[in-house]
């Protein structure tokens, strides 16, 4: 279709609002932080450009450097744990078992309900007088087990990445999603090769859903670099800020009005998630220059049905 | 040599193999459920319960149903105010949030037009930026503009951050609409607008719903923004308030479990009416991204 001159004026408000609020709230703090980080700034004084000064002032705090290690950890376990334990689910579910759609239900729950109240919840469980974990330590006769969970160096971080890790639903319904896309027909014929069903789990089913894990685990990376509810709840970064992760150093710093180095710890944590995701991709490179090729031809073919009715 | 293998004709080997695939199998289903459903049945039951009962064995069944937790909870902590907030804040984010991003996204997939590329890619980054890391900047922009503490600087906040997602979750279902009736309607003389308001809106309405519970979830769930852009009472949300129960609970356990329980039932109910809308929403953003 042509743009005639009322399109154009129609484009152009129409798009305004989107933009405007895109610029504002992406493009525009984004910036502010890069240039900012530059800065020695606690909100009221004038500023003074200080170089890279607030990078080497966190890089030089242990409670960041010990940040940065939690996310990545988080990052690692949140992909290479949570995301395969997901894909075994989805595997599961898609041989549709008796309540299969129960199941799916169920194990999406957590994605619904608020972190904060999830937090809440477990720090109750975690208690270590009257939670439900001690309570079942005692009632099998270890009380000798029990411990202040949350609050042992020992146990702290653990206990934050245990509770979180075992909630597949996500993961698991966007792998189900592409699971059912899979032709019935390579199972069929598997079958009659004598397959079983592990082994069509593993040589037909994940090669198709290769992708989608790629994407998986990318999300899993990036929220897990987000971690900051769960821990701010839970623990506020204790014991000795054995906890603590990178958007919890940055809160801090806040609430310090540290706006310089606050906003250096927003830069790293940018470019900690860019290096994840970029990564993770590369691992799977072969695999995304495959699926480049079939949106490229999928492209194609949506150009040529707009061309299609110009004439 | 190798034969189809019907199960009624497995040779012994294989049916123990098959048996045991199905008992572990069925323990990673069960066990993945209880995992999910026991804590909560946990939060449940407790919050019914008294505080000695609580201490004293934390599986034990109330003796009495204790549901003056729940009245507790309502009257110390002004729950109802915080869920009106919410309600109030999510819904007007939302409703503007899929205005915006449902032109945005007629825009993007009806008509072909210069930088069209980069709007996609710059939306497509924005998705998996980690908004955590903006705290400051929106903390001194919705500063600037006069709307610390109010309903209208989370309201904007909101809208602004779903903008992304919502606009590629309706855009997907835009592009899957025929162009014939679109045609048909220009020839007829329909304009831009009319184009938008009775053709393509009224069709894109699944998009609409889908991106709009989306948006709403993440409205009713966030808590980071929502901590940092207000301090008065007035204006928080069922979030902030859950969190502050801490505070104000500082002994009666059972009414802050009584206050998680009313902060989660809303979620929960949600989920089972828009079900399909919700998982749909949260997998299409995850794929385009």
């Amino acid at each position: 279709m042509k743009l005639s001159k009322n399109d154009r004026l129609g484009l152009t408000m129409f798009m305004t609002p989107a933009l405007l609020l895109f610029v504002v709230f992406f493009i525009i703090p984004v910036g502010y932080v890069l240039i900012v980080s530059l800065y020695k700034w606690n909100g009221m004084s004038n500023a003074s450009f200080v170089g890279f000064n607030n990078y080497v002032t966190i890089w030089k705090d242990t409670v960041f450097r010990r940040s940065v290690g939690n996310n990545i950890i988080w990052a690692l376990v949140a992909s290479c744990v949570q995301v395969p334990l997901s894909v075994l689910m989805a595997l599961i579910l898609n041989q549709k078992p008796r309540g299969w759609k129960i199941f799916r239900t169920v194990y999406f729950f957590p994605q619904v309900i608020s972190g904060i109240a999830l937090a809440m919840l477990w720090s109750a469980m975690y208690n270590s007088e009257y939670g439900l974990i001690n309570g079942f330590l005692r009632m099998i006769g270890r009380g000798d087990l029990t411990t202040n969970w949350l609050g042992t160096l020992n146990t702290a971080l653990p206990a934050l990445l245990i509770y979180w890790v075992f909630y597949v639903g996500y993961y698991m319904v966007i792998v189900m999603s592409e699971l059912s896309g899979v032709s019935q027909d390579f199972y069929e014929a598997a079958e009659i090769d004598g397959a079983n069903k592990i082994q069509q789990a593993w040589f037909i089913s994940l090669p198709m859903i290769k992708s989608s894990i790629l994407t998986c685990m990318t999300l899993a990376a990036v929220m897990g670099l987000r971690q900051f509810e769960q821990v701010y709840l839970l623990t506020n970064g204790g014991p000795a800020n054995r906890t603590s992760t990178m958007v919890l150093y940055l809160y801090k710093q806040v609430q310090n009005t540290r706006y310089g180095p606050a906003n250096a710890a927003s830069v790293m944590l940018i470019c900690v998630g860019i290096i994840v995701i970029l990564g993770i991709n590369a691992l799977f490179s072969i695999e995304r220059k495959e699926s480049y090729r079939k949106i490229h031809r999928r492209d194609g073919i949506l150009r040529a049905q707009t061309r299609r009715p110009r004439k | 040599m190798m034969k189809r293998q019907h199960s009624a004709y497995l040779s012994t080997p294989d049916k123990v193999k098959s048996v045991l695939g199905s008992i572990i199998k069925w323990i990673l289903l069960l066990f993945f459920a209880l995992y999910t459903l026991f804590p909560l049945l946990w939060l449940f039951i407790s919050s019914l319960k008294t505080n000695t009962e609580l201490f004293a064995d934390p599986f034990s069944l109330p003796a009495v149903w204790q549901f003056s937790n729940y009245k507790n909870a309502m009257q110390v902590s002004g729950l109802m105010r915080m869920m009106g907030n919410s309600v109030f804040i999510g819904g007007v984010a939302t409703v503007f949030n899929v205005l915006f991003a449902s032109m945005m996204a007629y825009c993007l997939s009806r008509f072909r037009f210069k930088g069209q590329k980069s709007i996609f890619t710059f939306f497509a980054a924005g998705i998996l930026v980690p908004l955590n890391a903006l705290m400051v900047p929106y903390f001194v922009i919705i500063g600037r503009i006069g709307l610390y503490d109010t309903y209208a600087g989370l309201i904007l906040l909101y809208s602004a951050i779903g903008i992304p997602m919502s606009t590629f979750i309706i855009k997907g279902l835009m592009d899957s609409i025929s162009r014939e009736i679109e045609e048909a309607a220009y020839i007829d003389g329909c304009g831009f607008y009319g184009r938008f308001f009775r053709i393509i809106l009224p069709l894109s309405r699944n998009g609409l719903v889908t991106a709009g519970t989306f948006q709403f979830l993440t409205c009713w769930n966030e808590f980071v923004f929502a901590n940092l852009l207000t301090s008065s009472q007035n204006v928080r949300t069922i979030q902030l308030g859950i969190r502050y129960f801490t505070n104000q609970f500082s002994t009666d356990f059972v009414s802050m479990y009584a206050a998680i329980v009313i902060s989660i039932i809303p979620s929960i109910l949600g989920y089972m009416i828009f079900q399909k809308q919700i998982v749909s929403g949260l997998t299409s953003g995850a794929v385009k991204g």
